[in-house]
């Protein structure tokens, strides 16, 4: 029999973790439904579950020192409604599920679902979030990107949850999300986008391009982007088919049921073009 | 002077639908009742070699085909679809048992634990195996083709459909003493009623079906939920408790019907003033693993082959060929929405082909009042088609539009599409299978019930049927009755499909009503009970599919707006109209909500649900990937009426329910094809097949 727990402080909560058997349980959208089974039976979960949604130390989102911190039981309604949450989140939050989900699910859950196709990653990773796990000893940050390695994959140990999500506050020139469901709302991505630019003196000060759903995880390469600061925007857009060309071998989508992999990687390699043709 | 019928009232299901009220199937709570779960093929396509079934606890039951006392063979057409399997399997997820008892936990564990060894049977996908073969012709076929100025020939296919209604499939059940009462989620009590008497092979007064609130059928509780009703009825009559077997979603989506798809080849001979002399088509319909109701499909979608035009020469043939998939069945338009997919593009084609404007074209050779119809029949009554047109064309500013976008080639278009729909069962059907009996009851409060078979599923039945009474006999609508049928009190009045239900059954209930009015008494009860009788100029023969197919015609117009995204390829409905004749309307709302919810899950049809069956198994079996429209990705919608009173059916009213999901599939295509400059010939057109068309398509 699995064990259910709801723990009513962090440190209770943490004392479960290191027991190293538990998993967290925020808004369950996900573990709900990747768990289904016979209606009116319990869920089938295989693990012991540590219900964390009643943690207050979790939640609330605090604008400090640059940087807004989003508590991980935050539910994704009240994250796209604060004030001080960058507009590209606000914006990516506002296509993800329905209204009825975003008032349970977490951030935090869509994080740690780690799923190819989750809308707030391809955002959170072009802003450079860094997420702050915490365990019985201590804690640890860890930048976004670094965290998630597959497709339901972490760096996460079993002792550690994710406590907040730390992005650095910054108003980009020109930034954009474009989200490519199977419909208008309440759809799994096919493929989405999210970039943004900063100017300076004509000059490209900074460039970040993401691309979700077309790979293990979400598409990012510094070093690509690296190469065109400096540049103009007219040299941007006179490029386009070299910065196509470099994202060509890194956007590797996949066929299934939703979608197919010709689709994906065109409307990927055309949303680029779209955003360097809106600048 | 009484007022407009088609003036509105609250429709008498909306308190216990927005209360939550509404006690569907899986509400209904009998004492004791057990929970029964299907144990299911978990192969494509073999031969069952043994069956061992882990040891059962007390009070646990495992039913299967020799439990049946009477034919394993569930009635719809040809009985060809066992209830349980005995030995073939032939799709993916078929019934082999059930396992029945207290505790939903210890059912799952014992399904889990069913251990059964097959030898696999290489599975056919293909036209290889033919059930079904179908063929008429009116004029000279052969001659046209033959001295033809012009040719032309293209292939259309369409793709599944998923009813997708709100409710699951469920069914519960009780026995006392040799009598087994069903509730269920169905459309046709007394479908479920004689496949339940041919299972238990016991007589009519053991039998009662019940239905409940019903959440949405679109046909998908046309023929399906006799299946279920056999089971359920064979575990009843050997456990002897109450049992409940309801379906969950993905069970749903993977083993109930769907719309057939289809392969439609179509052949036209036209002469040199671009007239349309002769059609031929080929329509092969995809049955999946039984035939159920496949060649009623095949015959509806046959006899719709020359679309809403008079052509003097037809050729068409049509087959049903059976695959180790899921079995396809009724859906809301029954084989009409795939034949005038095709025939709307195909003319548009002809037209495209010939450089001339394809509405005109189409125009030119509307049906008239007179005409013969595709099967040497006469369409009797007034055909409106030129009024209707001309409105929606006035009302969407079709010709101003169309020209524009043409003009900007910014991936915006206009697609139009006129259609029909035959009203009630094809040809004699009324008369010779259904012979429907409606009866009316007053009390001597003058209270009146309306004790039929129909089915208000969520369309309105309830409130239109009961207003026809109110109106009849001019007395107020809380006077008048409808209780949930029930197959001890109702007389059959037929299945509720084909969209007979207000015309046929309607029109006899207001017959009923009319009795009852000529000789109404205060105070005195009453009872009148009134048959169908067919009029006898319709003559239809069946084998050779001529004469007159049905009764009387309803027609629409469809226009559509949409935007296709250059960068995603996806599809925005801008804006919408339609208008129809469909007679006369009982009730202005619910048409409206008869007509919003058809075009609605017409487009979705034709540009956004996509079902894929792929080694056997459906890929979208669930409301995730299963994709349907959402608020948002409707829009405005304008439906108008032209009144077109026929004689039959009650204050002139005709078939609404299928008509308005007909049209919404062409005209949605004819808009992308046109918004991309390129020839559409498959539905549905997601943004993948837009991008291959624009990649790869012709102009
Ligand atoms: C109808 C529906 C529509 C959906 N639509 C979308 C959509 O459009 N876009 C999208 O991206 N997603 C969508 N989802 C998926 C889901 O809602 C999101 O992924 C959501 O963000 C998950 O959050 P949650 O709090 O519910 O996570 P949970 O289900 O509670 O958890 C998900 C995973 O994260 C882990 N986890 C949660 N919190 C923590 C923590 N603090 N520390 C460590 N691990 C943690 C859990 O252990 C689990 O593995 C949809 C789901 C449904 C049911």
């Amino acid at each position: 029999m699995v064990k259910h727990i709801i723990p009513d402080t962090l440190s209770e909560a943490l004392k479960y973790l290191y027991q190293g058997d538990f998993q967290v349980f925020a808004g369950g959208t996900d573990l709900m439904v990747q768990n289904r089974s016979w209606s009116e039976t319990s869920i089938e979960f295989t693990k012991n579950m540590l219900y964390c949604f009643n943690l207050q130390e979790l939640k609330g989102i605090t604008a400090i020192d640059g940087r807004i911190e989003i508590g991980a039981m935050t539910p994704l309604e009240t994250i796209m409604n604060h004030p001080d949450v960058p507009s590209l989140l606000s914006e990516a939050i506002g296509e993800m599920a329905s209204p009825a989900i975003r008032h349970i699910a977490t951030l935090a859950g869509n994080i740690g679902n780690a799923s190819p196709a989750g809308d707030s990653l391809p955002v959170l990773i072009l802003y450079d979030a860094w997420v702050e796990l915490r365990n019985m000893a201590g804690f640890r940050m860890i930048l976004l990107k670094d965290l998630i390695i597959g497709p339901r994959k972490t760096v996460m140990h079993p002792e550690e949850m994710i406590v907040k999500i730390v992005i650095p506050k910054h108003r980009f020139d020109f930034e954009r999300f474009v989200k490519v469901g199977g419909r208008k709302a309440d759809a799994i991505s096919k493929v989405s986008f999210a970039g943004a630019v900063d100017i300076e003196d004509g000059k490209i000060a900074d460039l970040r391009l993401t691309f979700g759903a077309v790979g293990k995880t979400v598409v990012r390469n510094e070093t690509v982007e690296g190469a065109w600061i400096g540049m103009t925007i007219s040299e941007l857009k006179n490029g386009i088919w070299r910065l196509i060309d470099m994202y060509d071998p890194l956007i590797l989508p996949i066929d299934d049921q939703r979608s197919n992999k010709h689709y994906r990687k065109t409307v990927a390699i055309n949303l680029l073009r779209d955003f360097v043709d809106q600048l | 002077m009484q007022k407009d019928i088609s003036i509105s009232v609250n429709k008498i299901d909306n308190y216990e639908k927005i209360s939550g009220c509404a006690k569907y199937v899986n509400d209904v709570q009998i004492e004791g009742a057990l929970y029964a779960k299907t144990f299911r093929s978990p192969i494509i396509s073999g031969e069952i070699v043994s069956i061992t079934v882990p040891k059962l606890p007390d009070g646990y039951f495992a039913v299967d085909y020799r439990d049946v006392p009477g034919k394993n063979g569930v009635k719809i057409i040809k009985d060809d679809m066992p209830i349980f399997a005995e030995k073939i399997l032939r799709y993916f997820g078929e019934p082999i048992l059930l396992i029945v008892g207290p505790q939903k936990s210890v059912v799952q564990s014992l399904i889990n634990k069913i251990i059964l060894e097959t030898k696999l049977i290489e599975p056919i996908y293909d036209e290889s195996n033919i059930a079904i073969n179908y063929h008429y012709e009116k004029g000279n076929p052969q001659n046209a083709f033959s001295s033809a100025n012009r040719i032309f020939e293209y292939t259309y296919q369409t793709g599944y459909q998923e009813q997708a209604y709100i409710e699951p499939q469920g069914m519960i059940g009780y026995s006392e003493g040799d009598k087994i009462t069903l509730i269920g989620s169905i459309q046709c009590p007394y479908y479920v009623k004689n496949a339940v008497l041919l299972a238990l092979g016991c007589s009519s007064e053991q039998v009662r079906i019940i239905q409940p609130a019903v959440g949405g059928a679109f046909g998908g509780k046309e023929e399906f939920p006799s299946l279920m009703g056999c089971q359920l009825a064979v575990a009843i009559n050997k456990i002897h408790k109450p049992i409940r077997l309801i379906y969950e979603r993905e069970e749903d989506i993977e083993v109930t019907t769907k719309r057939h798809p289809a392969i439609i080849r179509m052949k036209a001979a036209v002469d040199s003033d671009n007239s349309l002399v002769a059609i031929s088509s080929d329509i092969r319909l995809d049955g999946g693993a039984y035939l159920g109701l496949s060649n009623v499909v095949l015959s509806r979608a046959m006899i719709a082959t020359t679309g809403a035009y008079t052509i003097p020469n037809v050729d068409c043939s049509g087959i049903v060929y059976l695959t180790n998939t899921v079995p396809n069945g009724a859906f809301r338009g029954f084989g009409a929405p795939q034949i005038f997919y095709a025939v709307e593009m195909f003319l548009n084609h002809i037209a495209k082909d010939l450089g001339i404007d394809p509405l005109d074209f189409k125009m030119k050779h509307l049906a008239k009042q007179g005409d013969l119809t595709s099967t040497s029949g006469t369409f009797r009554d007034p055909i409106l088609m030129n009024d209707l047109i001309k409105r929606a064309l006035e009302i969407s500013d079709y010709r101003r539009k169309s020209q524009k976008y043409k003009l900007e080639n910014q991936l915006r278009g206009m697609g139009i599409s006129l259609f029909f729909h035959g009203c009630g069962f094809t040809g004699s059907g009324e008369a010779t299978i259904i012979k429907a009996q409606v009866k009316l009851h007053k009390d001597e409060q003058d209270n009146v019930d309306i004790l039929i078979a129909a089915v208000d599923m969520g369309q309105g039945v309830r409130t239109t049927m009961s207003k026809i009474v109110a109106h009849t006999l001019g007395i107020p609508m809380d006077k008048v009755r409808f209780p949930y049928p029930d197959t001890d009190f109702v007389p059959d009045s037929g299945p509720t499909v084909a969209s007979r239900t207000t015309m046929i059954v309607g029109g006899l209930v207001a017959k009923a009503a009319q009795k009852m009015h000529d000789r109404w008494q205060n105070g005195v009860a009453d009872t009148v009970i009134e048959q169908y009788v067919q009029p006898d100029y319709i003559v239809w023969d069946e084998a050779t599919f001529h004469g007159d197919a049905y009764p009387a015609y309803s027609w629409g117009v469809n226009i559509v707006d949409v935007s296709v995204d250059k960068v995603t390829n996806q599809v925005t409905l801008e804006e919408a109209w339609s208008v129809y004749d469909l007679g006369k309307a009982i009730d202005d709302l619910v048409i409206k909500g008869q007509a919003e919810g058809g075009i609605t899950q017409g487009f979705a049809y034709g540009y956004l649900e996509n079902m894929e069956v792929k080694n056997g198994k459906v890929r979208q079996k669930n409301m995730t990937d299963y994709i349907i429209p959402t608020a948002l990705d409707t829009t405005k919608i304008t439906t108008e009426l032209i009144d077109n009173p026929h004689a039959g059916g009650p204050y002139g009213a005709k078939g609404a329910g299928e008509l308005t999901l007909i049209g919404g599939a062409p005209a949605v295509a004819m808009a992308i094809e046109n918004a991309i400059f390129r020839r559409v010939h498959n539905i549905p057109v997601t943004p993948e097949s837009i991008m291959e068309l624009i990649e790869y398509g012709n102009r």
